[in-house]
C-alpha cells in the first residue's frame, strides 16, 4: 500500500493511457483521492519554495509581493474552476466521467509539474545564466507533459474521441474565463453591498 | 509557465477589483521638505527615499549682477575655464559671466562688414574649446558665428536643399558645433533630425531623425476614412527635438519630447542611438508618474565628464543625472518659489561640480552645489568609470554607508570585489544590485574555485558511491539467481 502510494501516479505519468483507464476503474476512489490531496499540497509547496529559495538567475522575485498564502490560491482555485467547468460542459456532452474522477485525474496531470520542478529549485542555485537555459527548457517539458496528461486523462474520464477532447478542453477554459468574470461581478456586488450597509450603519451612529 | 498564466490572471483579478471597487491612490512618493532629501528608483520601480545630492545655495538675477534684468533668457553656456554665458534673448544680447558671477562683458551686437548688426530674439548659444561663440539667432533665420574676440566669422543662412519645402522657414532654436566646426542646429518645424553644416556654413545633411510612432487606433480610424477625410487628419510625423549637447569625443546628446519611447538619445556621426541603456530603467526622468500628468518632458542635456549627463524635466521642474551606464544617479529641484525650485526651468549647465539652471520666465539662474553625498557619488562613478577598481571601492562603499539604497553602487563594489578574487563577497553585492550577468560570471568563477579546492574529495565520493552501487547490484543479481535455482 505505502509503495503504491508512490509507484501508482508515477506510473501513470509515464503510462498515461493505462493508468487513467486504471484510475478510472481498477483503482479504489479513495486512494485516487489521498494522492490527488497530496499532489495539490506538493505543488503548492512546489510554488512556495520556488519563488522563495530558487536560484538568483532564474528567480527574480520581490520579497514584498512574496505571498504563500497567494501562491496556494494559484494552485487550487486554477484546479478547482477547471474541474467545475469541465464537468459542467461534459455532463452536457455525453461525457462519462463524474466530478470526483475529473478531480483525480486532472490533479495526477498535476504531477509533472511537481517532479520535474522540485529538484530544479535546488539545482538553479548552481547554474550560471548560460545554463539556465536547461531550466527554462525543462520548465517547458513540464508544462507540456501536463498539457497531455491533462488531454489523455480527460479523454479517458470522458471516453472521448481526441478530436472531441480537444474540443471540449477549449470550452472548458472559455467556460473558466466566464466564471472567473461572473465570481468577479459577484464579489464586487457583495463588496458593494457590504460598503453601502457599513456606511448607513456609520449615519445612523453619527446622527446621535 | 503555468504559474506565470496563473499569476498574469492574479493580477487582472486585482486590477478589475480595483477598477470595481476602490479608486487607486496613484500619487507620485516624494520626499518631505525638498531641500534636505530626494528620491531614487528601486530595482522594482519603487519610489525610495534617498539623501539630497544637491542643494540650491544661490540665486543670481540680473538686477544682483549688475547687468540690468534678464528678459526671457532661453540658453546658457560655460566654457571650460568657467566662464558663464548667459543668452538674455528677450533684450537680444549675451552676458558673460566669470567664475565667482561677476560680469566680464555684454555682447549686443557685432561688426559685419563696418556695419553693426544686433540680434533678433536669438533661442540657442553654444561656445567652442577656442571660445568662439555661436548664435541661433532664430528671429533673423540665421545662425551668426563670432570668434574669441566676438569678431564676425560667418553668417550661416537657410539650408538650401530639395528635401526642403519652399515654405520652409529657418528658424534655429539650438545650436552645437563640433571639433571638425560642423555645425549642427536645431531648428523648429523640421522632422528630419539635425541640420548638418560644414565648416564653411555649407548644408550638408540631416542627421539622427526620430522614429514616427503610429497609434494603432488613430491608424485604424485612417484606413477607414476616404482619402479627402485623412487629408484633413494630423499626419504621422516624427517628434521634433527639444535640445541638444556635444560631448568631447563628438557625441550629440539630445532630448526630445517623446511620450513613447527613448526621449534621451546618443548620436554618433551617421545619426545612430548609441546611448548605453543597462540601468534598471532607460534613462526617461521620472519612471513613476500619475496619469494625468504624464511622463517628464525633458527641455535640455548637459553632457559632464565621464559620460554623466543631466537632463531637465520642464512639467515639473527636476534635474535627473545618469552615469554612463545610464543608471540614475540623483534628482533634484521642482517647481515653486523656494530657493531651488523654479518657474519655467529652460536650460542647465554645469561649472566644475556645480550646477546651473536658468528660469526662463522669471529670469534668474539657481546655483546648485554638491552635497557630501553628491561628492562621493559623483567621484565614485567618475574613478569607476576610469577603471580606478580600488578608489571606486572605497567610494561606493561611502555612498552606500549615505545612502543603503542605491543598488547599482554594489555592482561597483561587487566589480572591484571581483578583480580582488574574492567571488563569493562579489556575489552577494551583484545579488544586492539584482545584476544578474556579472552574478553569473562571478558565480562561474566560484564555482570553479570550489571545485578545484574540492575535487579529490567528490570525486572520491563519486567512485566510492559508484563501487558500492555496483556491489549492490551484482549482490542482488546473485540472491535472485540462488532463489531461482532452488524453486526450480
Amino acid at each position: 500500500m505505502n509503495k503504491e502510494l508512490f509507484k501508482y501516479p508515477l506510473n501513470l505519468i509515464v503510462h498515461p493511457f493505462n493508468g487513467y483507464w486504471d484510475l478510472k476503474y481498477d483503482r479504489s476512489q479513495k486512494l485516487n483521492l489521498i494522492i490527488s490531496f497530496a499532489v495539490l499540497f506538493l505543488l503548492a509547496v512546489t510554488n512556495i519554495l520556488s519563488s522563495q529559495y530558487s536560484g538568483f538567475l532564474v528567480n527574480l522575485f520581490n520579497p514584498n509581493e512574496m505571498n504563500s498564502f497567494m501562491e496556494v490560491l494559484y494552485v487550487v482555485v486554477p484546479v478547482l474552476f477547471w474541474c467545475v467547468a469541465n464537468w459542467s460542459l461534459t455532463t452536457l456532452m455525453d461525457g462519462e466521467g463524474k466530478f470526483v474522477e475529473i478531480f483525480t485525474s486532472t490533479c495526477f496531470a498535476l504531477i509533472p509539474l511537481v517532479v520535474i520542478n522540485f529538484p530544479w529549485i535546488w539545482l538553479s542555485n548552481v547554474i550560471s545564466i548560460q545554463e539556465t537555459a536547461f531550466y527554462y527548457f525543462s520548465n517547458s517539458v513540464a508544462v507540456i507533459w501536463f498539457v497531455f496528461l491533462l488531454f489523455v486523462g480527460n479523454m479517458t474520464v470522458h471516453q472521448f474521441t481526441p478530436s472531441k477532447t480537444i474540443g471540449i478542453i477549449i470550452l472548458t477554459v472559455v467556460a473558466m474565463g466566464f466564471m472567473a468574470f461572473i465570481s468577479l461581478l459577484f464579489f464586487s456586488l457583495v463588496q458593494q453591498i457590504i460598503a453601502f450597509i457599513s456606511v448607513i450603519y456609520q449615519e445612523l451612529v453619527m446622527r446621535n | 509557465m503555468f504559474r506565470s498564466i496563473q499569476k498574469g490572471k492574479a493580477h487582472l483579478l486585482i486590477a478589475l477589483c480595483c477598477l470595481l471597487g476602490v479608486s487607486m491612490g496613484g500619487t507620485l512618493v516624494q520626499a518631505e521638505d525638498g531641500a534636505a532629501a530626494s528620491y531614487n528608483y528601486s530595482f522594482w520601480g519603487d519610489t525610495v527615499a534617498s539623501p539630497a545630492a544637491y542643494q540650491a545655495t544661490t540665486l543670481l538675477s540680473g538686477p544682483g549682477l549688475g547687468v540690468g534684468p534678464f528678459k526671457d533668457p532661453s540658453d546658457l553656456h560655460v566654457t571650460p575655464d568657467k566662464q558663464i554665458y548667459v543668452l538674455d534673448s528677450g533684450n537680444n544680447r549675451i552676458v558673460i559671466l566669470d567664475e565667482q558671477f561677476n560680469p566680464v562683458t555684454t555682447i549686443d551686437s557685432f561688426d559685419r562688414g563696418g556695419q553693426a548688426d544686433t540680434f533678433q530674439s536669438p533661442q540657442g548659444l553654444f561656445v567652442t574649446e577656442q571660445k568662439h561663440v555661436l548664435i541661433a539667432d532664430t528671429g533673423h533665420n540665421r545662425v551668426v558665428h563670432l570668434d574669441q574676440d566676438f569678431k564676425l566669422v560667418k553668417i550661416v543662412e537657410a539650408p538650401e536643399s530639395e528635401l526642403l519645402q519652399d515654405t520652409f522657414l529657418f528658424q534655429p532654436v539650438r545650436v552645437v558645433m563640433d571639433k571638425a566646426q560642423r555645425i549642427y542646429v536645431m531648428a523648429t518645424g523640421v522632422f528630419d533630425g539635425f541640420i548638418e553644416f560644414n565648416a564653411d556654413g555649407a548644408f550638408t545633411s540631416f542627421i539622427g531623425a526620430n522614429r514616427v510612432y503610429i497609434d494603432p487606433v488613430e491608424y485604424f480610424w485612417k484606413r477607414l476614412s476616404t482619402r479627402a477625410q485623412r487629408s484633413q487628419m494630423v499626419m504621422f510625423t516624427p517628434t521634433e527635438f527639444t535640445n541638444l549637447d556635444i560631448d568631447d569625443e563628438g557625441f550629440i546628446y539630445a532630448t526630445n519630447g517623446d511620450l513613447w519611447g527613448d526621449n534621451i538619445k546618443k548620436l554618433n556621426a551617421q545619426g545612430n542611438d548609441i546611448l548605453r541603456r543597462t540601468g534598471y530603467f532607460n534613462p526617461q526622468g521620472d519612471v513613476r508618474y500619475t496619469n494625468e500628468n504624464g511622463p517628464s518632458r525633458l527641455v535640455d542635456i548637459d553632457v559632464a565628464d565621464s559620460e554623466m549627463y543631466s537632463v531637465l524635466d520642464s512639467k515639473r521642474g527636476r534635474v535627473f543625472t545618469y552615469s554612463g551606464d545610464g543608471h540614475f544617479m540623483y534628482v533634484f529641484g521642482g517647481i515653486g518659489n523656494q530657493l531651488g525650485e523654479f518657474n519655467t526651468p529652460a536650460a542647465i549647465e554645469r561649472v566644475g561640480d556645480d550646477i546651473l539652471v536658468l528660469d526662463k520666465a522669471l529670469g534668474e539662474i539657481t546655483v546648485f552645489q554638491t552635497t557630501e553625498y553628491g561628492r562621493t557619488l559623483n567621484e565614485a562613478v567618475r574613478s569607476y568609470y576610469r577603471g580606478e577598481e580600488e578608489k571606486a571601492f572605497q567610494l561606493f562603499n561611502q555612498t552606500i554607508n549615505m545612502n543603503a539604497n542605491l543598488e547599482f553602487a554594489y555592482a561597483g563594489i561587487g566589480k572591484s570585489l571581483l578583480r580582488q578574487g574574492d567571488y563569493e563577497e562579489a556575489m552577494k553585492y551583484f545579488k544586492r544590485s539584482m545584476d544578474q550577468r556579472n552574478y553569473s560570471k562571478a558565480f562561474l568563477l566560484f564555482r570553479k574555485q570550489v571545485m578545484r579546492e574540492h575535487f579529490a574529495t567528490i570525486m572520491t565520493v563519486i567512485v566510492v558511491l559508484a563501487a558500492c552501487a555496483l556491489l549492490v547490484r551484482k549482490y542482488r543479481r546473485t540472491m535472485v539467481r540462488k532463489r531461482g535455482v532452488s524453486i526450480e
